[in-house]
């Protein structure tokens, strides 16, 4: 009886906590999502979504990475990737990589790149709120800082 | 250190008399055992790291702390409850090595005195084994911290 009673609980505790009301960003643990890049605000549209689909297709071309959720306010971008599992030995080099070859093709973009699985998360949730209309540009850019935040937090 | 001295003919004698009755240690298989368990350790706090990533504002990176923290607590417990030392006992360093070990080590010393007291019987044995790892713990990380500063203060890194 108590472990059955053991099961149920942690049934509940497992189900009870998903605060995630999105339906992709809760398995990209487990499957690629490749969300299509989104911009909160830009002064030029076009042009910034231009850039955004290149920034794409130079992530894609990297064969260390398989998924990528970008995302872009202002002049800033972020790139949050998952790297393939073998080629986690040379996180910090890919990083370093990625950021260095985008920065010289786009030298007034500033660039915010992680590989952290929780900048990830966060970015495909943005993603998905950003879909519904009633999700505000202003809220998009909290949240948006709110990333970029928790990117700089080491401990 | 001075030489090992050189055994005497009945010493020999009865290094070859005690090998004849030792049990063989099952090395293999102890190794097999301590892979398995270690293993599945790692898996439950790799578990709790990612529960800490979805459902608080952790990153992969800063997850690590409430995870070890995790992860020694459970072990605590089932120190308390008597759980951990069967486990050890079947998996040996596979529960001993991981962090959950010093947990172990904590309570397990801290079970053993109570009967002297809390000051003197707990207070002061709680960390006889435990105690060893914090403090070369603590030296290593500030040895390492150092060679780091110096090195960055360098522009090596």
């Amino acid at each position: 009886m108590p472990k059955y009673l053991l099961l149920l609980i942690s049934l509940f505790l497992i189900t009870g906590c998903s605060k995630h009301d999105s339906n992709e960003a809760p398995l990209s643990l487990i499957k690629a999502t490749n969300p299509t890049p989104s911009l909160i605000h830009s002064e030029s549209r076009s042009t910034d979504e231009d850039m955004l689909q290149s920034i794409e297709k130079d992530i894609e071309k990297q064969k260390e990475l398989y998924d990528a959720a970008i995302v872009k306010n202002d002049d800033t971008v972020l790139i949050a990737y998952k790297v393939r599992h073998l080629q986690r030995f040379h996180m910090k080099k890919i990083e370093k990589d990625v950021k260095g070859k985008l920065e010289d093709k786009y030298p007034d973009v500033k660039f915010i790149v992680s590989s952290d699985f929780k900048i990830f998360l966060e970015v495909v949730e943005l993603h998905e709120q950003m879909k519904n209309p009633n999700f505000s540009a202003k809220k998009a850019e909290k949240k948006f800082e709110k990333i970029v935040k928790l990117k700089k937090e080491l401990t | 250190m001075c030489a090992k001295p050189k055994k005497t003919p009945d010493q020999e004698q009865y290094d070859q008399l005690e090998k004849k009755y030792e049990t063989k240690r099952p090395v293999l298989k102890n190794c097999l055992r301590a892979f398995w368990v270690g293993g599945l350790f790692c898996i439950v706090g790799q578990a709790i790291s990612y529960f800490y990533i979805y459902f608080f504002n952790f990153t992969e990176q800063t997850a690590s702390n409430p995870t070890v923290a995790t992860m020694i607590f459970i072990a605590m417990l089932l120190t308390g409850f008597g759980v951990y030392d069967r486990l050890g006992q079947f998996a040996g360093a596979g529960s001993a090595v991981p962090v959950t070990g010093f947990g172990n080590a904590v309570i397990s010393a801290a079970i053993e005195h109570r009967t002297e007291g809390f000051v003197l019987g707990v207070g002061s044995n709680m960390f006889k084994l435990a105690g060893s790892v914090l403090l070369f713990g603590v030296f290593s990380a500030f040895v390492v911290a150092l060679i780091k500063t110096i090195l960055i203060y360098m522009g090596v890194i």
